[in-house]
Protein backbone atom coordinates (compact mmCIF):
# COMPACT_ATOMS: atom_id res chain seq x y z
CA UNK A 1 0.00 0.00 0.00
CA UNK A 2 1.92 3.30 -1.14
CA UNK A 3 1.48 6.57 -0.09
CA UNK A 4 -1.04 8.39 -1.69
CA UNK A 5 -0.18 12.29 -2.19
CA UNK A 6 -2.48 13.22 -4.19
CA UNK A 7 -5.54 12.02 -6.23
CA UNK A 8 -7.84 13.59 -8.48
CA UNK A 9 -10.95 12.79 -10.10
CA UNK A 10 -13.12 13.07 -12.94
CA UNK A 11 -16.98 11.65 -12.90
CA UNK A 12 -19.23 11.83 -15.81
CA UNK A 13 -22.32 11.55 -14.54
CA UNK A 14 -25.27 10.23 -16.90
CA UNK A 15 -29.03 10.43 -17.08
CA UNK A 16 -29.66 10.91 -13.16
CA UNK A 17 -27.30 13.18 -10.73
CA UNK A 18 -28.56 14.49 -7.18
CA UNK A 19 -26.79 17.62 -7.35
CA UNK A 20 -25.25 17.87 -4.31
CA UNK A 21 -21.79 17.95 -2.29
CA UNK A 22 -19.73 14.58 -3.49
CA UNK A 23 -17.65 12.79 -0.83
CA UNK A 24 -14.79 10.39 -1.29
CA UNK A 25 -14.04 7.60 2.11
CA UNK A 26 -10.61 7.72 2.40
CA UNK A 27 -9.50 4.74 5.37
CA UNK A 28 -13.04 4.52 6.35
CA UNK A 29 -12.67 8.88 6.94
CA UNK A 30 -15.45 10.68 4.74
CA UNK A 31 -14.70 14.09 3.21
CA UNK A 32 -15.60 16.40 0.57
CA UNK A 33 -13.21 17.20 -2.43
CA UNK A 34 -11.19 20.20 -3.10
CA UNK A 35 -10.85 22.06 -5.66
CA UNK A 36 -14.02 21.14 -6.88
CA UNK A 37 -14.66 21.69 -10.87
CA UNK A 38 -18.94 21.40 -11.79
CA UNK A 39 -21.42 19.36 -10.71
CA UNK A 40 -22.90 16.06 -10.36
CA UNK A 41 -25.97 17.13 -12.02
CA UNK A 42 -27.27 15.29 -15.19
CA UNK A 43 -24.69 14.89 -17.36
CA UNK A 44 -22.30 16.99 -15.91
CA UNK A 45 -18.75 16.23 -15.30
CA UNK A 46 -17.62 16.24 -11.98
CA UNK A 47 -14.16 17.30 -10.91
CA UNK A 48 -12.26 17.21 -7.78
CA UNK A 49 -9.17 16.92 -6.20
CA UNK A 50 -7.44 16.02 -2.57
CA UNK A 51 -3.65 16.42 -1.08
CA UNK A 52 -4.22 13.17 1.19
CA UNK A 53 0.06 12.47 2.36
CA UNK A 54 -1.24 9.14 4.00
CA UNK A 55 -0.93 5.45 3.16
CA UNK A 56 -4.41 4.01 1.52
CA UNK A 57 -5.86 1.06 2.44
CA UNK A 58 -9.26 1.75 1.09
CA UNK A 59 -10.72 4.72 -1.18
CA UNK A 60 -14.45 5.30 -2.27
CA UNK A 61 -16.71 7.36 -3.99
CA UNK A 62 -19.38 8.01 -1.16
CA UNK A 63 -23.14 7.69 -2.95
CA UNK A 64 -25.41 10.48 -2.47
CA UNK A 65 -27.58 11.05 0.58
CA UNK A 66 -30.35 10.73 -1.30
CA UNK A 67 -31.91 9.67 -4.62
CA UNK A 68 -29.67 7.93 -7.26
CA UNK A 69 -26.36 8.57 -9.14
CA UNK A 70 -25.68 7.39 -12.26
CA UNK A 71 -21.97 7.47 -13.09
CA UNK A 72 -21.04 7.00 -16.50
CA UNK A 73 -17.28 6.86 -16.35
CA UNK A 74 -14.84 7.31 -13.33
CA UNK A 75 -11.23 8.33 -14.17
CA UNK A 76 -8.83 8.40 -11.41
CA UNK A 77 -5.24 10.10 -11.33
CA UNK A 78 -3.03 9.26 -8.25
CA UNK A 79 0.38 10.59 -7.62
CA UNK A 80 1.93 8.02 -5.00
CA UNK A 81 5.34 8.12 -3.23
CA UNK A 82 7.73 6.57 -4.96
CA UNK A 83 5.88 5.88 -8.28
CA UNK A 84 5.01 7.06 -11.85
CA UNK A 85 1.54 8.45 -11.45
CA UNK A 86 -1.00 6.78 -12.73
CA UNK A 87 -4.52 6.68 -13.92
CA UNK A 88 -7.48 4.14 -13.46
CA UNK A 89 -10.32 4.49 -15.50
CA UNK A 90 -13.72 2.63 -14.64
CA UNK A 91 -16.84 2.01 -16.36
CA UNK A 92 -20.86 2.62 -15.25
CA UNK A 93 -22.02 2.26 -12.03
CA UNK A 94 -25.08 3.80 -10.17
CA UNK A 95 -24.61 5.19 -6.14
CA UNK A 96 -27.63 5.49 -3.67
CA UNK A 97 -27.38 6.36 0.24
CA UNK A 98 -26.51 2.90 0.71
CA UNK A 99 -23.63 2.41 -1.58
CA UNK A 100 -20.20 3.89 -2.43
CA UNK A 101 -18.04 2.80 -5.01
CA UNK A 102 -14.16 1.53 -4.59
CA UNK A 103 -11.68 4.27 -6.18
CA UNK A 104 -8.64 2.06 -5.15
CA UNK A 105 -6.71 0.05 -7.23
CA UNK A 106 -2.38 -0.38 -6.35
CA UNK A 107 0.38 1.10 -8.66
CA UNK A 108 0.19 -1.14 -11.26
CA UNK A 109 2.87 -3.73 -11.19
CA UNK A 110 5.92 -2.30 -13.54
CA UNK A 111 6.35 -3.96 -16.89
CA UNK A 112 8.58 -4.33 -19.52
CA UNK A 113 9.09 -5.58 -22.78
CA UNK A 114 11.11 -8.75 -23.22
CA UNK B 1 -7.53 70.19 81.79
CA UNK B 2 -4.47 67.87 80.30
CA UNK B 3 -3.67 66.73 83.42
CA UNK B 4 -7.55 66.55 84.62
CA UNK B 5 -8.12 64.24 81.22
CA UNK B 6 -5.02 62.09 81.44
CA UNK B 7 -6.14 61.55 84.93
CA UNK B 8 -9.52 60.77 83.82
CA UNK B 9 -8.26 58.14 80.85
CA UNK B 10 -6.34 56.32 83.99
CA UNK B 11 -9.24 56.21 86.03
CA UNK B 12 -11.28 55.09 82.91
CA UNK B 13 -8.78 53.07 82.50
CA UNK B 14 -8.52 51.22 86.02
CA UNK B 15 -11.51 51.18 85.85
CA UNK B 16 -11.33 48.96 82.09
CA UNK B 17 -8.53 46.79 84.26
CA UNK B 18 -10.77 46.40 86.67
CA UNK B 19 -13.87 44.85 84.70
CA UNK B 20 -11.30 43.20 81.96
CA UNK B 21 -8.15 42.46 84.22
CA UNK B 22 -6.09 44.24 81.33
CA UNK B 23 -4.20 47.21 80.44
CA UNK B 24 -5.39 49.77 78.30
CA UNK B 25 -2.74 49.74 76.21
CA UNK B 26 -3.07 46.18 75.76
CA UNK B 27 -7.07 46.82 75.36
CA UNK B 28 -5.74 49.71 72.77
CA UNK B 29 -3.72 46.98 71.19
CA UNK B 30 -6.43 44.06 71.02
CA UNK B 31 -8.81 46.93 70.13
CA UNK B 32 -6.88 47.46 67.31
CA UNK B 33 -5.51 43.95 66.57
CA UNK B 34 -9.38 43.02 66.96
CA UNK B 35 -9.99 45.27 64.09
CA UNK B 36 -7.25 43.60 62.21
CA UNK B 37 -8.57 40.55 62.94
CA UNK B 38 -12.14 41.26 61.92
CA UNK B 39 -10.66 43.07 58.68
CA UNK B 40 -8.81 39.79 58.27
CA UNK B 41 -12.37 38.10 59.06
CA UNK B 42 -13.80 39.84 56.61
CA UNK B 43 -10.70 39.74 53.98
CA UNK B 44 -11.64 35.35 53.44
CA UNK B 45 -14.70 36.34 53.34
CA UNK B 46 -14.20 38.50 50.32
CA UNK B 47 -11.66 36.06 48.82
CA UNK B 48 -14.07 33.35 49.84
CA UNK B 49 -16.76 34.94 47.75
CA UNK B 50 -15.15 33.72 44.35
CA UNK B 51 -14.07 30.52 45.65
CA UNK B 52 -17.43 29.62 46.46
CA UNK B 53 -18.81 31.61 43.12
CA UNK B 54 -15.98 29.22 41.90
CA UNK B 55 -17.51 26.47 43.51
CA UNK B 56 -20.94 27.36 42.86
CA UNK B 57 -20.12 27.29 39.41
CA UNK B 58 -18.34 24.13 39.15
CA UNK B 59 -21.45 22.57 41.32
CA UNK B 60 -23.86 24.10 38.80
CA UNK B 61 -21.49 22.43 35.67
CA UNK B 62 -21.60 19.29 37.75
CA UNK B 63 -25.10 17.56 37.81
CA UNK B 64 -27.45 17.78 40.37
CA UNK B 65 -29.10 14.68 41.58
CA UNK B 66 -31.98 15.34 40.15
CA UNK B 67 -30.25 16.39 36.92
CA UNK B 68 -28.29 12.89 36.12
CA UNK B 69 -31.29 11.68 34.64
CA UNK B 70 -31.28 14.53 32.34
CA UNK B 71 -28.30 14.72 31.50
CA UNK B 72 -27.44 11.01 30.36
CA UNK B 73 -30.19 11.21 28.55
CA UNK B 74 -28.86 14.47 26.73
CA UNK B 75 -25.56 12.28 26.74
CA UNK B 76 -27.20 9.63 24.78
CA UNK B 77 -28.79 11.78 22.39
CA UNK B 78 -25.13 13.39 21.44
CA UNK B 79 -23.76 9.89 21.33
CA UNK B 80 -26.19 8.85 18.76
CA UNK B 81 -26.01 12.13 16.58
CA UNK B 82 -22.56 11.68 16.46
CA UNK B 83 -22.73 7.88 15.89
CA UNK B 84 -21.38 6.72 12.69
CA UNK B 85 -23.98 5.81 9.68
CA UNK B 86 -24.84 2.47 8.84
CA UNK B 87 -21.86 1.11 6.54
CA UNK B 88 -22.41 1.46 2.93
CA UNK B 89 -21.95 -1.56 0.45
CA UNK B 90 -18.92 -1.15 -1.42
CA UNK B 91 -19.27 -1.46 -5.36
CA UNK B 92 -17.27 -2.05 -7.95
CA UNK B 93 -17.65 -0.64 -11.05
CA UNK B 94 -15.85 -2.34 -13.85
CA UNK B 95 -12.68 -0.87 -14.63
CA UNK B 96 -11.53 0.06 -18.10
CA UNK B 97 -9.01 -2.30 -19.76
CA UNK B 98 -5.84 -0.69 -21.10
CA UNK B 99 -4.38 -2.91 -23.66
CA UNK B 100 -0.88 -3.96 -23.10
CA UNK B 101 0.31 -3.75 -27.05
CA UNK B 102 -0.66 -1.86 -30.20
CA UNK B 103 -4.01 -2.86 -32.00
CA UNK B 104 -1.97 -3.34 -34.95
CA UNK B 105 1.16 -5.12 -34.64
CA UNK B 106 2.93 -8.47 -36.90
CA UNK B 107 5.36 -9.27 -34.97
CA UNK B 108 5.29 -11.46 -31.04
CA UNK B 109 5.30 -9.05 -28.87
CA UNK B 110 5.64 -10.08 -24.63
CA UNK B 111 5.60 -7.98 -21.64
CA UNK B 112 7.14 -9.04 -18.50
CA UNK B 113 5.36 -8.50 -15.39
CA UNK B 114 7.27 -9.67 -12.07
CA UNK B 115 4.65 -10.31 -8.98
CA UNK B 116 5.09 -8.26 -6.02
CA UNK B 117 6.14 -10.52 -4.41
CA UNK B 118 8.66 -11.14 -6.67
CA UNK B 119 9.01 -14.99 -6.50
CA UNK B 120 7.05 -14.93 -10.11
CA UNK B 121 6.49 -13.09 -12.95
CA UNK B 122 3.91 -13.28 -15.93
CA UNK B 123 4.41 -13.51 -19.51
CA UNK B 124 1.87 -12.01 -21.55
CA UNK B 125 1.96 -12.33 -25.84
CA UNK B 126 -0.13 -10.70 -27.90
CA UNK B 127 -1.64 -14.25 -29.24
CA UNK B 128 -3.57 -16.71 -27.61
CA UNK B 129 -0.90 -19.71 -26.56
CA UNK B 130 -3.55 -22.10 -24.96
CA UNK B 131 -7.38 -21.52 -25.49
CA UNK B 132 -10.00 -21.93 -23.20
CA UNK B 133 -7.83 -23.79 -20.83
CA UNK B 134 -4.59 -23.91 -19.45
CA UNK B 135 -2.30 -26.43 -17.69
CA UNK B 136 0.11 -25.60 -14.74
CA UNK B 137 3.86 -28.00 -15.87
CA UNK B 138 5.56 -27.98 -11.94
CA UNK B 139 8.82 -30.25 -13.58
CA UNK B 140 10.95 -30.59 -16.84
CA UNK B 141 9.19 -34.39 -16.57
CA UNK B 142 5.81 -32.89 -16.91
CA UNK B 143 6.50 -30.61 -20.01
CA UNK B 144 7.31 -33.68 -22.27
CA UNK B 145 5.86 -33.06 -25.84
CA UNK B 146 4.91 -29.30 -25.23
CA UNK B 147 7.48 -27.42 -27.30
CA UNK B 148 7.00 -24.32 -25.28
CA UNK B 149 7.39 -25.67 -21.50
CA UNK B 150 10.46 -28.31 -22.69
CA UNK B 151 12.46 -24.86 -23.77
CA UNK B 152 11.11 -22.74 -20.44
CA UNK B 153 12.08 -25.86 -18.56
CA UNK B 154 15.73 -25.62 -20.46
CA UNK B 155 16.51 -22.26 -18.30
CA UNK B 156 18.05 -22.84 -15.14
CA UNK B 157 16.63 -21.07 -13.08
CA UNK B 158 12.66 -21.56 -13.96
CA UNK B 159 10.86 -23.72 -11.37
CA UNK B 160 7.72 -24.46 -12.79
CA UNK B 161 5.15 -22.86 -15.61
CA UNK B 162 1.67 -22.18 -15.71
CA UNK B 163 0.69 -21.78 -19.43
CA UNK B 164 -3.16 -19.84 -19.67
CA UNK B 165 -4.40 -18.39 -22.41
CA UNK B 166 -1.88 -16.04 -23.77
CA UNK B 167 0.06 -15.76 -20.51
CA UNK B 168 2.93 -17.80 -19.42
CA UNK B 169 3.51 -17.38 -15.49
CA UNK B 170 6.77 -18.76 -14.04
CA UNK B 171 8.23 -19.06 -10.76
CA UNK B 172 11.64 -19.34 -9.82
CA UNK B 173 13.89 -21.54 -8.36
CA UNK B 174 16.08 -18.87 -6.56
CA UNK B 175 13.79 -16.88 -4.37
CA UNK B 176 16.33 -14.68 -2.98
CA UNK B 177 16.65 -12.53 -6.52
CA UNK B 178 14.18 -9.94 -7.16
CA UNK B 179 15.71 -8.59 -10.68
CA UNK B 180 13.82 -10.53 -12.93
CA UNK B 181 15.32 -8.98 -16.53
CA UNK B 182 18.00 -10.98 -16.77
CA UNK B 183 15.61 -14.49 -16.95
CA UNK B 184 13.06 -12.24 -18.21
CA UNK B 185 14.73 -11.98 -21.16
CA UNK B 186 15.46 -15.48 -21.63
CA UNK B 187 12.29 -16.45 -20.95
CA UNK B 188 10.89 -13.86 -23.57
CA UNK B 189 13.18 -15.53 -26.27
CA UNK B 190 11.94 -18.89 -25.30
CA UNK B 191 8.89 -18.38 -25.67
CA UNK B 192 9.13 -15.86 -28.87
CA UNK B 193 11.25 -19.16 -30.38
CA UNK B 194 8.30 -21.69 -29.38
CA UNK B 195 5.84 -19.60 -30.93
CA UNK B 196 7.77 -18.61 -34.37
CA UNK B 197 8.42 -22.78 -34.75
CA UNK B 198 5.17 -22.94 -34.93
CA UNK B 199 4.81 -26.33 -32.84
CA UNK B 200 2.83 -27.51 -30.73
CA UNK B 201 3.01 -25.42 -27.48
CA UNK B 202 0.77 -27.58 -24.92
CA UNK B 203 1.08 -31.94 -25.72
CA UNK B 204 -1.62 -32.86 -27.29
CA UNK B 205 -2.20 -35.73 -24.30
CA UNK B 206 -2.18 -33.19 -22.24
CA UNK B 207 -4.90 -31.42 -23.68
CA UNK B 208 -7.16 -34.73 -24.47
CA UNK B 209 -6.65 -35.17 -20.53
CA UNK B 210 -8.36 -32.35 -19.31
CA UNK B 211 -11.99 -33.24 -17.56
CA UNK B 212 -14.86 -31.32 -17.91
CA UNK B 213 -15.91 -28.59 -16.09
CA UNK B 214 -18.43 -30.53 -14.30
CA UNK B 215 -15.55 -32.94 -12.74
CA UNK B 216 -12.95 -30.17 -11.46
CA UNK B 217 -15.68 -28.05 -10.38
CA UNK B 218 -16.82 -31.45 -7.80
CA UNK B 219 -12.84 -32.17 -7.12
CA UNK B 220 -12.04 -28.71 -6.14
CA UNK B 221 -15.48 -27.94 -4.35
CA UNK B 222 -14.99 -31.65 -2.40
CA UNK B 223 -11.04 -30.57 -1.56
CA UNK B 224 -12.30 -27.24 -0.08
CA UNK B 225 -15.07 -28.73 2.10
CA UNK B 226 -13.08 -31.68 3.69
CA UNK B 227 -9.44 -29.90 4.06
CA UNK B 228 -9.03 -26.45 2.70
CA UNK B 229 -12.01 -25.26 4.95
CA UNK B 230 -11.56 -26.77 8.31
CA UNK B 231 -7.97 -25.62 8.15
CA UNK B 232 -8.74 -22.47 7.94
CA UNK B 233 -12.11 -22.39 9.92
CA UNK B 234 -9.30 -22.16 13.16
CA UNK B 235 -8.81 -18.51 11.89
CA UNK B 236 -11.81 -17.06 10.92
CA UNK B 237 -11.65 -18.18 7.33
CA UNK B 238 -13.08 -19.75 4.65
CA UNK B 239 -12.65 -20.30 0.93
CA UNK B 240 -15.18 -19.76 -1.43
CA UNK B 241 -15.33 -21.49 -5.54
CA UNK B 242 -16.56 -18.74 -7.28
CA UNK B 243 -16.21 -19.88 -10.39
CA UNK B 244 -14.90 -23.01 -12.81
CA UNK B 245 -13.81 -22.29 -16.68
CA UNK B 246 -11.88 -25.08 -18.93
CA UNK B 247 -9.85 -26.27 -16.10
CA UNK B 248 -9.14 -22.66 -14.55
CA UNK B 249 -10.70 -21.85 -11.00
CA UNK B 250 -11.86 -18.96 -9.46
CA UNK B 251 -12.07 -18.85 -5.67
CA UNK B 252 -12.57 -16.02 -3.25
CA UNK B 253 -11.35 -15.48 0.52
CA UNK B 254 -13.23 -14.88 2.81
CA UNK B 255 -14.03 -14.24 6.88
CA UNK B 256 -11.12 -13.98 8.47
CA UNK B 257 -8.92 -14.75 5.26
CA UNK B 258 -9.93 -11.80 3.81
CA UNK B 259 -7.26 -9.13 3.83
CA UNK B 260 -4.79 -11.29 5.94
CA UNK B 261 -1.26 -10.91 5.54
CA UNK B 262 -0.54 -14.06 5.09
CA UNK B 263 -3.46 -14.76 2.69
CA UNK B 264 -0.91 -15.26 -0.22
CA UNK B 265 0.82 -17.63 1.68
CA UNK B 266 -1.72 -19.79 2.99
CA UNK B 267 -3.16 -19.37 -1.23
CA UNK B 268 0.26 -20.61 -2.69
CA UNK B 269 1.38 -23.16 -0.26
CA UNK B 270 -1.70 -24.22 1.30
CA UNK B 271 -4.39 -23.76 -1.39
CA UNK B 272 -2.82 -24.53 -4.39
CA UNK B 273 -0.76 -27.64 -3.46
CA UNK B 274 -4.41 -29.09 -1.71
CA UNK B 275 -5.85 -28.19 -4.83
CA UNK B 276 -3.14 -30.08 -7.65
CA UNK B 277 -2.70 -33.11 -5.01
CA UNK B 278 -6.60 -33.61 -5.54
CA UNK B 279 -7.06 -32.62 -9.19
CA UNK B 280 -3.97 -33.12 -10.97
CA UNK B 281 -5.54 -31.24 -13.73
CA UNK B 282 -6.42 -27.80 -12.44
CA UNK B 283 -4.81 -25.56 -14.16
CA UNK B 284 -4.70 -21.49 -13.01
CA UNK B 285 -6.16 -20.85 -9.59
CA UNK B 286 -7.49 -17.20 -9.53
CA UNK B 287 -8.09 -15.25 -6.24
CA UNK B 288 -10.18 -12.75 -6.89
CA UNK B 289 -10.56 -11.57 -3.24
CA UNK B 290 -10.67 -8.00 -2.71
CA UNK B 291 -8.48 -7.68 0.59
CA UNK B 292 -9.28 -3.98 0.93
CA UNK B 293 -13.00 -4.26 1.14
CA UNK B 294 -15.49 -5.58 3.14
CA UNK B 295 -16.89 -4.64 6.87
CA UNK B 296 -14.05 -6.39 8.66
CA UNK B 297 -10.72 -6.49 6.11
CA UNK B 298 -7.50 -6.94 8.01
CA UNK B 299 -5.91 -3.76 6.70
CA UNK B 300 -8.42 -1.41 7.77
Amino acid sequence: MPRVLTFKVNIETGKQGPNEPVNFSFNGHTMPFEKVIGSNEPDAIFEGSFDVNSFAHSLTLVGPEKGKWEIDKIRVDYECEGEKPYVVNWGAVTLDETTEVNLWQDPPVPAFDV
Amino acid sequence: MILFRISGIIIVSEFIELKSGDTPLNFIKRFFSGMKQEDEVSEPAKVATPVSTTASESVASEPSVSDIGNTEATAEEERFADAPPAPRTILHAPAAKQGLFPESSDGILIKAQPSPTGDQCMFTVNQVLMKDCSWYFDSFESAAESSLAESLFSLEDVETVLVCEATVTVTRKDKTLVDWKPLAKEIGAAIRNAVEEGQSLIADKIISTIPSEDVIREGIQKVIDEEVNPGVAGHGGQINLLAVKGNSVTIQMGGGCQGCSAADLTLKQGIHTSFRKAVPEVGAIFDETDHTAGLNPFFS
